[in-house]
């Protein structure tokens, strides 16, 4: 995949030439990915307009639609392709300004016992994932992706452990296709199931913020129920949130010891060169964010940027997806999600339960 | 023929697709720490 890089390629042509040659591809993605942003803000518009709860898809899943339509229909031009080229270098940069989204400190508002239960939901989640995505044959790194994105966060963590573990395009399309109409499916749901189990706002908040995958639809399902609720959803979205560099990181290790040829001699120089550098760039900013170092608006400006670099990844990656190799994973990656997704859901409501005789 | 060959041979980049997106990553973080970039809508 990296070979297709054009900014990383080493070309006699000059620098300039090399720039111009970006520029059509590049004015595409901004265009593909802009559209996506304008379609999520549309629908948030109309909801709100109509005072109708809207889930919301966001501008990734919009950008890799549009772009897998085009992609898949007219096609996509010779001209265009160095600069479409370019989306793993944004999803690089994105990434590691993600890190400034996910603050350590968070972890430690929660409390001891919602901290414990965070670490069993990621740990149970991440084993029973893996285990599914085996027994229904999928490909493992899609496994990993269709893991993280319903143990962790959702789009983030996918977006992050595929540039970690150098995924296929289409799985990422996948996953996070999965990932993200199954959670619209849970904003409906599980403000149902919490009020048929008359559960209080601070167990219900708990449970949406450990039971709902993606950080939009978890915050949104705590306060459709009441917004203390959604106040302890947020947090334990967040804490849940914060371990992502370390899940990420732990993957990224995986798959660099699991490529390795039987005939490298220094394994340590072997991982020490497939390892994702921008994996320690994203800790770097998470650590120095969490240091305090940026203000809180210097911190919208660093997520918005790096949702900026996602808008042009992902447009790039509906670009560059062929829907007939998406097709051939058949209907099994939505089920492991579903699957997936109902059996973290009362395992979480399992947990919030039994805390909660715990602490009475 | 090996002189040839050398010639050829491409040089690999200095810095990695990686350690550009974290060159160009901190180097926007810092300008917006600094104060050059005030504000990134969304």
């Amino acid at each position: 995949m990296s070979s297709a890089i054009a900014v990383a390629r080493p070309v006699s042509e000059g620098f300039w030439k090399r720039g111009v040659r970006l520029i059509p591809g590049l004015l595409l993605l901004i265009a593909v990915g802009y559209a996506g942003k304008i379609i999520e803000r549309s629908i948030a518009t109309y909801g709100k307009a109509h005072h109708l709860t809207l889930p919301n898809i966001e501008y990734v899943l919009w950008a890799i639609v549009i772009g897998l339509l085009i992609a898949n229909t007219v096609g996509v031009p010779k001209l265009f392709q160095a600069g479409i080229a370019t989306y793993e270098f944004w999803l690089k940069t994105g990434i590691v300004l993600l890190g400034s989204r996910f603050l350590l400190g968070d972890v430690a508002k929660l409390g001891g016992v919602s901290l414990v239960l965070v670490a069993v939901e990621i740990a149970a989640s991440l084993a029973f994932m893996t285990a599914l995505g085996r027994a229904f044959r999928l490909k493992p790194k899609l496994t990993t992706l269709l893991a993280v994105g319903s143990s962790i966060c959702g789009v983030s963590a996918i977006i992050a452990t595929k540039g970690a573990i150098d995924a296929d395009d289409e799985d990422a399309s996948y996953a996070i296709a999965a990932i993200l109409s199954l959670g619209a499916v849970s904003l409906f749901i599980f403000p149902l199931v919490g009020h048929w189990l008359h559960l209080s706002d601070q167990s219900y908040g708990l449970w949406a913020g450990l039971g709902v995958d993606n950080t939009a639809e978890a915050v949104a399902a705590g306060t459709l129920y009441s917004d203390a609720a959604g106040k302890v959803a947020v947090l334990a979205k967040t804490a849940r949130n914060a371990m992502i560099g370390f899940v990420v990181l732990g993957y990224a290790i995986h798959w660099a010891r699991k490529e390795r040829n039987e005939e490298v001699s220094n394994k340590a120089a072997f991982l020490w060169r497939k390892f994702p550098k921008f994996v320690l760039g994203f800790l770097l900013i998470s650590g120095i964010a969490t240091a305090h170092v940026f203000s809180k608006d210097q911190l919208v400006s660093l997520a918005n940027l790096s949702r900026w670099a996602f808008l042009l990844t992902f447009a790039g990656v509906g670009l560059r997806t062929n829907i007939g190799e998406l097709g051939k994973q058949g209907w099994r990656p939505f089920f492991v999600g579903a699957i997936g997704e109902v059996v973290i859901a009362f395992l979480t409501l399992g947990l919030v339960f039994g805390a909660d005789r715990l602490l009475r | 023929m090996t002189g040839e060959t050398n010639s050829n041979r491409k040089k690999a980049p200095v810095f990695s697709l990686d350690s550009w997106a974290v060159i160009l990553a901190l180097a926007l973080s810092g300008a917006i720490w600094i104060g050059w970039i005030k504000h990134v809508p969304w």
